[in-house]
C-alpha cells in the first residue's frame, strides 16, 4: 500500500473532493487534497504527485493557473493533470487542454471514467 | 363643444383634418360673394360703387365671422381678437378708400387716412402671430431657427431689390416714400412669420393652414399691387387676392381647431416635410431668379451689390445648416455605434450567465451521481434498484441541462462545431449499437442498413452523433410493443442521406410543420406521456443546418414517420 501512487486531488466543493478521494482510495491510490488553487500548487510542489486531479473553477488560483504555474516550474512541469469541470463546452475543454492538460473529464462524471484516465496517467500512457 | 367634438380614431394614423362645416359653409358663400363682386363688372353704370359697397359687405362678413368664432375659443382668443381689429382696419381703409372714388371720383392721396388704417392693421396681426407662436413655446432648434432666417433673408432680398430700393429714389416727398416703403416691408415681415407657422407646429391644424394661406393671399394682393400700382383700378383681379384673404381669415377662424391648444415640432432636427422642403428650396432659387429677371428686363443686373450680399448671407446660412445635419448625422450614427457596443456587451454577458447557470447546474449534479453511484455499488439489493431510480432522473435533468444551455447557445447565434472527416455510415452504425439496449427494453426492433462507401461527410461527430442518437430513441419510443425501425445511410447527388423510419402511430399534417419548434410536444407524446422536452429536433435541426444540411419530416397517421438527413458528401 505505501508504494501506491499518491494523486493530489484540488476542489473546491467538499462533496466532490470527498468523492473524488473516495473513488481514488478505492481504486488503489493515496490521495492528498486541497480546497483552493493556492493550496494545490503548494501541495504539488511539496509532495510531486504522480497525478493531479484540478477543478477548474476554484478561490484563490483557478485551476488553469495553477496548471501554468506547474508547466512553468522545471520541478513540477512532468506532473500529469487532468482538469475537471462543469464548463464542459467545447471551448472550454480546447482551452483546458491548450493549457497545457493531459486530460480533461466534465462533471458530471463517472466512476469508471475517473479511475481508468487516472490509471492512464500514472502509468504514463 | 362637447356634444358635437369630432372623435378621434383609437388607433392608426389620425384622419385627414378637414374644415369643419362652419368653416366651409363660410368659405362657400364666401366664394359666391367673391364671384358676385366680379359680376357687378358686367352692370352697366354704376358698377363701381356698387363694387366698393360689397367689397366693404365681404370685409365686414370677415370680420363678424373672427369676432364670433373668437368668443367661443378656449385657447388664442386674444390672438384671434387681434385679428378681428387687423382686418377691421383694413375694412375701414378699404371704406375710406371706396369713399374717395365713389364721391371724389379720385384714389386717395399717399399718404392718406386709408394708408393709416391699412398699416395699423399689420401690427395686430404680427402680435396676434407672435402670441400664436408664443403658445407653440420657444423654439430651441438651431436648425429650425436656420430655416426660418434663410427664408427670411431670401425674401427680404427679393423685397428689397424689387419693392423697396425702388421707391426710395422717387423724389416724391419723404412721407411719401416712407408709406410706400413701409407696406413691402410689413410684408415681408409678414412672410417671415407666416413662415414660422409653417414651420413650427407639429401636425396638421386646419385653422392655421387656412390662416398662413389667407395672409399669404394678402401678401400677394399687396405684391401685385405694387408691381403695377399705376395700372391698379378698383375691381381689378388684383381685388380677389384681397378678397380671397378676408374669407379664408373668417374661414380659420371658424374652424374649431383656432381654439384648441397646438403641438409644436419640438425636434432637434425638425421633421422634413413638403412645407419645410418647399420654402427652403424656393428661398435658394431666389438669388438666381432675381438675376435672370433683372437680366430680361433690364439687359443687365441693377442691383448687384443686394444680390451678391443676399447670396452671401444664404450660402453662409445654408453651410451652418447642412454642417449641422451632418454632425447630427454622425452623432446618430455614435450613439448607434454604441448602442451596439452595449448590445455586444449584454450578449457577453447573457453568454457568461448561461454558462455560469450551467455550472452551477452541473456541480450539484455530480455530487447526486457520484455518490448514488456508490450507494448503488454498496447498498443491498432491494435498494439498489431506487438508486438506480435516482441515477436514471439524475441522468434526465443532466441530459436537460445540457439541451437548455444548447438552445440559449443556438439562440445567441452560434452552433460551434468541432468539424472534421466523419463518416456517416460507421457513425450512425455506433449510434443504432448503443441504442439497441433500449430498443430491446421497448421489445423495437433496430434494422440497420450501410450506405457502403461515399458516405463521408466533414463535420462535428459530436454533434452529428447528438442528432442520429436523438432520431433513434425518437423512433424508439414512438413504436408500437414489436416495431420495427429501419435506419439507413445512402447517397446520392452530392447528398449523404440518413432515414429513420418507424411504423409507429405517425403525424398529423398540422403537428408535422411545427414539429421542429422548440418546446413543441405532439398531443400524441403528451397522451401517452412519453418522456421529452420538445427540445431534440430543434436541436437536431439546428445542427444539421449549422452542417449545411437539411432535416425532413415525412408521415402517413397510422402507418409511421419518416425523419431524413440529408448533408452534402465530403468532396
Amino acid at each position: 500500500m505505501n508504494d501506491a501512487p499518491l494523486v493530489l486531488c484540488a476542489d473546491d466543493d467538499p462533496d466532490i473532493l470527498a468523492l473524488l478521494t473516495l473513488r481514488l482510495e478505492r481504486a488503489g491510490y493515496k490521495v492528498a487534497q486541497a480546497t483552493d488553487g493556492e493550496k494545490a500548487l503548494e501541495l504539488a510542489r511539496e509532495l510531486k504527485p504522480a497525478a493531479i486531479v484540478l477543478d477548474v473553477m476554484m478561490p484563490r488560483l483557478t485551476g488553469t493557473e495553477v496548471l501554468a504555474a506547474l508547466r512553468a516550474d522545471e520541478a513540477t512541469k512532468d506532473i500529469r493533470v487532468i482538469l475537471i469541470s462543469a464548463r464542459a463546452q467545447d471551448v472550454d475543454v480546447e482551452r483546458g487542454l491548450a493549457a497545457g492538460a493531459d486530460a480533461y473529464l466534465a462533471k458530471p462524471f463517472q466512476a469508471p471514467e475517473l479511475t481508468e484516465l487516472v490509471a492512464r496517467m500514472v502509468s504514463g500512457g | 363643444m362637447t356634444s358635437t367634438s369630432v372623435s378621434e380614431p383609437l388607433f392608426g394614423r389620425p384622419r385627414l383634418a378637414l374644415p369643419s362645416r362652419a368653416s366651409v359653409t363660410y368659405l362657400a358663400a364666401g366664394g359666391a360673394a367673391i364671384g358676385i363682386y366680379f359680376l357687378l363688372l358686367l352692370l352697366p353704370s354704376g358698377a363701381g360703387d356698387a363694387q366698393d359697397v360689397w367689397y366693404c359687405v365681404i370685409g365686414a362678413s370677415s370680420v363678424t365671422a373672427i369676432f364670433v368664432a373668437a368668443r367661443r375659443m378656449e385657447h388664442a382668443r386674444l390672438a384671434w381678437n387681434l385679428f378681428g381689429i387687423a382686418i377691421s382696419t383694413s375694412v375701414i381703409a378699404d371704406g375710406i378708400s371706396g369713399f374717395y372714388e365713389m364721391h371724389l371720383d379720385k384714389e386717395p392721396p399717399v399718404p392718406s387716412l386709408t394708408d393709416g388704417f391699412y398699416l395699423v392693421s399689420y401690427p395686430f396681426i404680427f402680435y396676434g402671430i407672435y402670441l400664436l407662436l408664443r403658445d407653440f413655446g420657444p423654439v430651441r432648434s438651431r436648425a429650425a431657427i436656420l430655416d426660418a432666417l434663410i427664408v427670411a433673408v431670401a425674401a427680404g432680398t427679393v423685397q428689397w431689390i424689387f419693392l423697396v430700393d425702388p421707391y426710395l429714389h422717387t423724389g416724391d416727398k419723404v412721407a411719401t416714400r416712407a408709406t410706400e416703403i413701409a407696406y413691402p416691408t410689413f410684408d415681408l415681415l409678414m412672410f417671415v412669420a407666416l413662415a414660422q407657422i409653417v414651420l413650427s407646429f407639429g401636425g396638421r391644424v386646419v385653422s392655421y393652414e387656412l390662416l398662413v394661406l389667407s395672409a399669404l393671399l394678402w401678401v400677394i394682393g399687396d405684391e401685385f399691387f405694387y408691381l403695377s400700382v399705376d395700372n391698379y383700378h378698383a375691381g381689378g383681379w388684383v381685388d380677389f387676392f384681397w378678397l380671397a384673404s378676408y374669407v379664408g381669415w373668417g374661414a380659420a377662424a371658424l374652424d374649431p381647431s383656432a381654439g384648441r391648444e397646438t403641438v409644436r415640432d419640438r425636434r432637434e432636427v425638425p421633421r422634413l416635410t413638403n412645407a419645410r422642403l418647399a420654402l427652403l428650396g424656393g428661398a435658394l432659387l431666389t438669388v438666381p431668379a432675381v438675376i435672370l429677371v433683372e437680366h430680361f428686363w433690364h439687359g443687365h443686373t441693377v442691383h448687384p451689390k443686394s444680390v451678391a450680399i443676399g447670396a452671401a448671407v444664404l450660402s453662409i446660412l445654408v453651410v451652418v445648416r447642412f454642417a449641422g445635419l451632418v454632425r447630427a448625422v454622425e452623432g446618430a450614427r455614435a450613439a448607434e455605434r454604441s448602442a451596439n457596443a452595449r448590445l455586444r456587451e449584454l450578449d457577453r454577458l447573457k453568454d457568461e450567465f448561461v454558462s455560469t447557470v450551467s455550472h452551477e447546474l452541473r456541480t450539484p449534479l455530480t455530487s447526486i451521481s457520484g455518490y448514488v453511484e456508490l450507494a448503488r455499488e454498496l447498498a443491498v439489493p432491494e435498494a439498489r434498484g431506487y438508486l438506480e431510480i435516482v441515477e436514471r432522473n439524475a441522468d434526465r435533468l443532466l441530459s436537460l441541462v445540457n439541451d437548455l444551455l444548447f438552445v440559449a447557445r443556438i439562440q445567441s447565434g452560434g452552433v460551434e462545431l468541432d468539424k472534421g472527416d466523419v463518416d456517416a455510415t460507421t457513425l450512425v452504425a455506433e449510434c443504432v449499437t448503443s441504442a439497441r439496449p433500449h430498443a430491446a427494453a421497448n421489445n423495437v426492433s433496430l434494422q440497420f442498413k450501410g450506405g457502403g462507401s461515399g458516405t463521408a461527410v466533414y463535420g462535428d461527430m459530436r454533434r452529428l452523433g447528438q442528432v442520429f442518437d436523438n432520431l433513434i430513441s425518437n423512433a424508439i419510443k414512438f413504436s408500437p410493443e414489436g416495431g420495427e425501425v429501419d435506419i439507413t445511410v445512402s447517397s446520392q447527388n452530392g447528398l449523404v442521406c440518413v432515414r429513420v423510419e418507424d411504423r409507429g402511430i405517425g403525424i398529423s399534417a398540422a403537428e408535422r410543420s411545427r414539429l421542429f419548434e422548440r418546446f413543441f410536444r405532439s398531443a400524441d407524446a403528451l397522451d401517452r406521456q412519453i418522456p421529452g422536452t420538445g427540445l431534440g429536433l430543434y436541436i437536431s435541426k439546428a445542427i444539421v443546418e449549422a452542417h449545411g444540411g437539411e432535416i425532413t419530416a415525412t408521415s402517413t397517421e397510422g402507418e409511421g414517420s419518416s425523419f431524413v438527413v440529408e448533408l452534402p458528401v465530403r468532396s
